[in-house]
C-alpha cells in the first residue's frame, strides 16, 4: 500500500475511464487509487466492475464536492498521508503527481497542480475568471494563488480529516482562501493539462457565471464570518 | 416610504444576516444555501438607505406606492424560493427514497449470503 491515495471522481464518464485508469495502473503502480462512481446514469460503473478497478460507486448523484469528500473519508479511514484529487476525463497528467508530492513533503498543506505557475495565462473569459478569483483570495489574504480553479490538488493527511469531516469543505477556490487565511501552507507546482477529448464539460456559460458569482460571494463576503473548529486551529498550535 | 417602514426593514434585514452568519460560522448551514437570504437582506437595505431607485422602480412597474412595490417584490423573490425549494425537496426525497431501497436490498442480499454460509458450515 503506498501512502499516497488518487482519488478520481467520475459522473457519466464511460467513454473516458478506462483510458485514465489503464493507463495510471500500468504507468504508477505505485500509487494507489480509487474511482468514486457519483451516481453516474452511464456504464461508468460497470466498466469499473468488470476491469477490476478499486470502486466506490455512490447510489445517488451527490455531486462533485459531496463524491469528492467520498473519496477522502475513505483515504482518512485507510490511513492514507497524501490524497490527490485526479479527474475522470483525462485532462490531469499523472506524471505530475510525484513532483506535487515531493513538494508536499516540505511541508504544505495543500499543493495545487498549477496551470500558470511559470507559464502565462492565454487571453479568454475563462482565464478572466480565473484572474478574478485570484485577485479577490489576493484581496482577502494577501496570497497570490495563480490557479484557483485547478481541479488538481493535493492534500496532507490534516486536510484529508479537515476536509472528510466538516461542513463547507467543498474542493473549490472559496475553501483553499479561507485555509489560507486561517494559516494553512499552500503551494503550487507547474503541470500542464490535456483538454478533455470525450464527454461534454459541465461548464457552459450560465453555469460558469453562476460559479463565478457564488465563488467571488464567498471569497470576499462569507468567508470572513467562518470560525474554524477548534480542533483543527489547535493543531496548527501546537506544530509551530 | 415612511421613515419606520425603512427603519422596520433595515432592522429586519440586518437580523436576517446576523442570524445567516451564525449559522455559518458554526457550521450549521452550507454557504450556496446562505447566498440567497445575504442577496435579499442587502437589496432591502439597499432600497430602504436609497429609496429613491425604489420610487423609480415603483414608478417604472406602476404600483401605488413604493411601500406596494417593496411588498410585491419581497412576496416574488419568496415565491421563487418557494419554488426552487419544493423542486429540491422533491429531489431530495427521491434520493432518500433510493438511498433507503438500496440499503435493504444489498441487507437482504448479505442475509442471504450469511445463511447459504451458515448453510455448508452445517453440512460440513
Amino acid at each position: 500500500m503506498s501512502d499516497l491515495l488518487i482519488i478520481i471522481p467520475a459522473y457519466n464518464e464511460e467513454k473516458n475511464i478506462e483510458r485514465v485508469v489503464d493507463h495510471l495502473r500500468e504507468q504508477y503502480p505505485q500509487f494507489d487509487y480509487i474511482v468514486i462512481n457519483d451516481g453516474s446514469r452511464d456504464a461508468t460503473a460497470r466498466i469499473c466492475r468488470e476491469k477490476g478497478y478499486h470502486l466506490l460507486d455512490l447510489p445517488v448523484n451527490l455531486g462533485l464536492a459531496g463524491g469528492f469528500q467520498a473519496g477522502l473519508k475513505y483515504a482518512w479511514e485507510n490511513n492514507y498521508s497524501y490524497a490527490i484529487q485526479f479527474d475522470g476525463d483525462g485532462q490531469h497528467r499523472p506524471e505530475y503527481i510525484q513532483p506535487m508530492k515531493e513538494k508536499m513533503e516540505e511541508g504544505y498543506d495543500i499543493v495545487i497542480g498549477s496551470r500558470f505557475l511559470t507559464e502565462k495565462k492565454s487571453r479568454s473569459m475563462r482565464m478572466l475568471g480565473s484572474s478574478l478569483l485570484s485577485l479577490a483570495i489576493r484581496l482577502t489574504t494577501g496570497i497570490r494563488i495563480k490557479d484557483p480553479t485547478s481541479g488538481m490538488r493535493m492534500f496532507s493527511r490534516k486536510m484529508i480529516e479537515e476536509f472528510a469531516l466538516s461542513l463547507n469543505y467543498g474542493p473549490e477556490p472559496d475553501t483553499v482562501s479561507y485555509l489560507l487565511k486561517q494559516g494553512a501552507r499552500v503551494a503550487e507546482v507547474q503541470v500542464k493539462m490535456d483538454e478533455r477529448t470525450a464527454g461534454v464539460s459541465y461548464l457552459n456559460p450560465v453555469n460558469a457565471s453562476k460559479y463565478m458569482i457564488k465563488m467571488l460571494f464567498s471569497i470576499l463576503v462569507i468567508q470572513n464570518f467562518r470560525k474554524r473548529d477548534k480542533r483543527y486551529s489547535k493543531k496548527e498550535g501546537k506544530q509551530k | 416610504m415612511t421613515t419606520v417602514l425603512r427603519v422596520i426593514l433595515i432592522l429586519m434585514s440586518l437580523l436576517i444576516l446576523a442570524v445567516m452568519m451564525r449559522r455559518i460560522r458554526h457550521a450549521k448551514a452550507r454557504i450556496e444555501d446562505s447566498m440567497f437570504w445575504v442577496f435579499f437582506a442587502l437589496l432591502l437595505v439597499v432600497f430602504s438607505v436609497f429609496p429613491g431607485a425604489a420610487d423609480w422602480l415603483s414608478d417604472l412597474v406602476g404600483t401605488m406606492s413604493t411601500a406596494n412595490f417593496i411588498y410585491m417584490l419581497v412576496i416574488f423573490l419568496l415565491m421563487v424560493k418557494c419554488f426552487s425549494m419544493s423542486m429540491r425537496i422533491s429531489q431530495l426525497e427521491t434520493k432518500v427514497k433510493e438511498l433507503v431501497q438500496r440499503i435493504a436490498l444489498d441487507d437482504n442480499k448479505l442475509e442471504e449470503r450469511m445463511s447459504e454460509l451458515e448453510k455448508r458450515e452445517k453440512k460440513s
